[in-house]
C-alpha cells in the first residue's frame, strides 16, 4: 500500500504533471482559497446551519430554544405537508414520464424527417430558452377563462362541453401545472435523444430488418437497448429538476391554490417560513426535502450502476 | 478504438444526405404516407410550441376590447402605446439594468473562482484533491432550493437582503460545484508538454493558467457562461427570497409583480413579456447550434 512500485511514473501516460512538486501544495491552496469561501459561506454553512435550525423553535428573530426531533415529528401529522408531498411526487412521476415517452417520441420525428430537421429542433427548442416565470404567465393566459386560447380554442373546434376553469378546478389544476412544465422541458429532452438516436449505426437496422424484424420490434430491439444510457440520463436530469424546480411555475399559476391543490414542498415551504414566520419548522421541510432528492439521485446512480451503465 | 469507444455525436444533417439520392423512387406510396403523417406530427408539435408565443406578440399590439373579441387571429392595427405603456408602468428600464448588472457579476465571480479551483484539481497535486472533487460531486446532489431558509438566514446576518452584489455572490456559489466538475474535464485532457516548457522557461503556475491553459478551455468556459447566463437571468426562486425591493428587482420578478399589482391590463403584461422574452429568443435562433450543443453536450458526453 505505501510502497507502489512506480511510485514516480505518471498516472496518465499524456500528462506530466502528476509528478509531485514541492510548491504545489501552497499554489493549489491559493487558487482553491476562493472557491472555498464561497462555498463555504454559501453553500456549506447554511446546508449545515439548515439542520440545526430544523431541530431548534425560531421565528427568525427571538432567541432559538431547542426543540429535538419535534419538527420533524409535527411534519408527520402536517396534513397540508402530506398533501403537498404527494402533490410533489405526483408532478415528479407525471413530468418524467411524460417527457421520456414524447421527447423520444419526437427525437424519433426528428431522426425520420430529412427536409427542416434543424429547424424543426430550434422551434422546439425555444420554450427551454424562456424563464419559469415567462412560461408560466404564458399559460396562466392560455387557461384564462375570459380570453384564454385553450377554451376559446375548444370552443372553435365544438368541444365547448370539455372547457374547464383550468386552474380554478381542485381535480386538475395539478395536471394542468404538469403540462406546462412539459412544454417547457419537452425540446430539452428530445434533442438529447436526438443526439442518441444519431449514433446508432444504420447497419443495425438494416440487419434487423434482413432478420424479418418489423418497426416495432426495430424499436423495442435495437434503439432501446442502445438508447439505455440516454434513457436514464434523460430520467436523472428530468427528476433533479422535477423534485425542486416547481416553485415558479406554482407560484406564477396557482400559488399552491386553490385550497392547497397544487402546493408542493417548496411553495409550502417558502409560506410557512415568511407567512407563518416559522423558520425553523420550514428548514426541517427544506431537510425533508433534501433527504427525498437523495435517496433518489442515489438510488437511480445505484440501479445504473447495477445495470453497467456507466454514463 | 477511439471512435468506437466515443461515438461522434453529430448535431447537424450530415448523415442524412447521403441517403437522399433517389428518394421518391424508393419510397413508393406507403414511404409517402408515411413521411407526410411525420411532417404533420411535426407540424402539430411547431403549432403548440410556436402559435402560444405568436398569439403572446399578437395580444401585445391589440386594443383590450379587440383582445377578447378576437382571440386567435392577428391585430387589425398596431397599438404601439402598450409597449410605452407597458415600459413606463412596470418599470423595465430599471428591471433589465438590474437582471444586466445581476447576471454579469455572478458569471464575472463564478468564472475568476471556479477557474483557478477547476484548474489546481486538475493538474496539481496536493493533499486533499480527492475532498474537493468529492465535495463538489457531492454539493451536486443538494439543490441549493432546499436550503432556501438558512440561505436567506445567512445573506440577512451579512447584510445582502437586497444587495444586487450579494445575489450576484450567491448565484455564484449555487452554480459553483457544476462549473468547476465542468471545467476540471476540460483542464484534464489537454497535454502536458505545453505546461511543462511554460515551466522551464520560468512561467510561474499563475502565468501559465491565464496565458496558456485558459485559451486552451475555452469551450469549458462557454459552457459554464451559457449554462449560467440561462440559469440566473430566468431565476425566480433565489430573487423572490433575496431581492425585496422593488427598485433592485430583477425582471422576473418585476414581470411577476406587474402581474400582481394590476388588474386585467391584459394588453399590457403581453408587451411586458414580448419585451423580455423576444431578444432571448433571438439570441437564441441566431446562436442556436452553441446553444443546443452547450445545453445537451453535458448530459450526453456524462
Amino acid at each position: 500500500m505505501s510502497t507502489r512500485p512506480q511510485e514516480e511514473a505518471p498516472v496518465s501516460s499524456r500528462s506530466g504533471t502528476w509528478r509531485f512538486n514541492a510548491g504545489d501544495g501552497a499554489v493549489a491552496f491559493v487558487m482553491i482559497l476562493p472557491a472555498a469561501i464561497l462555498f463555504g459561506l454559501f453553500y456549506l454553512w447554511p446546508f449545515v446551519n439548515g439542520f440545526w435550525l430544523s431541530l431548534h423553535n425560531w421565528d427568525g428573530f427571538s432567541d432559538p430554544t431547542w426543540a429535538g426531533i419535534s419538527n420533524y415529528k409535527r411534519l408527520v401529522h402536517d396534513r397540508i405537508f402530506l398533501g403537498a408531498l404527494r402533490n410533489n411526487l405526483i408532478f415528479v412521476v407525471a413530468v418524467v414520464v411524460l417527457k421520456n415517452v414524447l421527447g423520444l417520441g419526437l427525437a424519433l420525428l426528428l431522426n425520420r424527417a430529412l427536409l427542416g430537421r434543424t429547424f424543426f429542433r430550434a422551434a422546439a427548442f425555444v420554450p427551454v430558452t424562456m424563464s419559469f416565470v415567462a412560461v408560466g404567465l404564458l399559460w396562466s393566459w392560455i387557461y384564462n377563462p375570459v380570453f384564454g386560447l385553450l377554451n376559446s380554442g375548444l370552443d372553435l373546434i365544438g368541444l365547448a362541453g370539455l372547457k374547464r376553469s383550468w386552474l380554478g378546478d381542485a381535480d386538475i389544476a395539478l395536471y394542468s401545472i404538469i403540462v406546462v412544465d412539459v412544454w417547457k422541458w419537452l425540446g430539452f429532452h428530445a434533442v438529447i435523444y436526438l443526439a442518441g438516436l444519431q449514433t446508432i449505426p444504420s447497419e443495425l437496422y438494416e440487419s434487423a430488418k434482413m432478420d424479418g424484424a418489423g418497426p416495432l420490434q426495430r424499436f423495442r430491439h435495437v434503439t432501446v437497448p442502445i438508447m439505455m444510457p440516454i434513457i436514464f440520463i434523460n430520467t436523472i436530469l428530468g427528476l433533479s429538476g422535477a423534485f425542486v424546480r416547481n416553485f415558479d411555475i406554482v407560484y406564477v399559476l396557482t400559488k399552491g391554490g386553490p385550497n392547497h391543490a397544487t402546493e408542493v414542498v417548496l411553495t409550502y415551504m417558502m409560506s410557512k417560513a415568511f407567512q407563518d414566520g416559522a423558520m425553523s419548522y420550514a428548514a426541517a421541510i427544506g431537510y425533508v426535502l433534501f433527504m427525498i432528492v437523495g435517496l433518489a439521485s442515489v438510488g437511480l446512480l445505484a440501479l445504473m450502476r447495477r445495470q453497467r451503465l456507466d454514463v | 478504438m477511439r471512435a468506437a469507444a466515443n461515438p461522434p455525436i453529430s448535431l447537424n444533417d450530415g448523415a442524412a444526405g447521403s441517403r437522399r439520392r433517389g428518394l421518391m423512387q424508393r419510397l413508393g406510396m406507403r414511404g409517402i404516407l408515411e413521411i407526410g403523417g411525420i411532417y404533420a406530427a411535426l407540424i402539430l408539435v411547431l403549432f403548440e410550441t410556436l402559435y402560444p408565443l405568436l398569439w403572446v406578440l399578437f395580444g401585445s399590439l391589440k386594443t383590450k376590447q379587440e383582445m377578447l373579441s378576437n382571440v386567435w387571429g392577428p391585430p387589425s392595427s398596431l397599438v404601439l402605446q402598450n409597449y410605452a405603456d407597458a415600459w413606463r408602468i412596470a418599470g423595465m428600464g430599471s428591471r433589465i439594468v438590474n437582471s444586466i448588472f445581476v447576471t454579469g457579476s455572478a458569471l464575472i465571480i463564478l468564472v475568476a473562482v471556479a477557474t483557478p479551483c477547476a484548474y489546481a484539481v486538475a493538474r496539481l497535486r496536493f493533499p486533499g484533491r480527492g475532498l474537493v472533487v468529492a465535495v463538489a460531486v457531492a454539493a451536486m446532489l443538494v439543490p441549493p432550493q432546499v436550503m432556501a431558509i438558512p440561505l436567506f438566514l445567512v445573506a440577512r446576518d451579512l447584510g445582502l437582503i437586497n444587495s444586487r452584489l450579494g445575489i450576484a455572490f450567491i448565484y455564484a456559489a449555487t452554480s459553483l460545484p457544476l462549473s468547476v466538475f465542468i471545467l476540471r474535464s476540460f483542464f484534464i485532457t489537454l497535454p502536458a508538454d505545453l505546461e511543462d516548457a511554460a515551466r522551464i522557461d520560468g512561467a510561474s503556475r499563475l502565468e501559465i493558467l491565464i496565458h496558456i491553459m485558459l485559451p486552451l478551455v475555452r469551450p469549458g468556459v462557454a459552457l459554464i457562461l451559457i449554462f449560467g447566463f440561462i440559469e440566473i437571468w430566468n431565476d425566480f426562486f433565489l430573487a423572490f427570497l433575496l431581492l425585496r425591493d422593488p427598485s433592485v428587482q430583477t425582471i422576473p420578478l418585476g414581470l411577476v409583480s406587474f402581474f400582481q399589482q394590476y388588474d386585467s391590463l391584459w394588453t399590457l403584461y403581453f408587451a411586458a413579456l414580448t419585451i423580455t422574452t423576444l431578444p432571448v429568443i433571438v439570441v437564441f435562433v441566431a446562436m442556436q447550434r452553441q446553444f443546443i450543443a452547450g445545453l445537451t453536450a453535458g448530459a450526453v458526453k456524462g
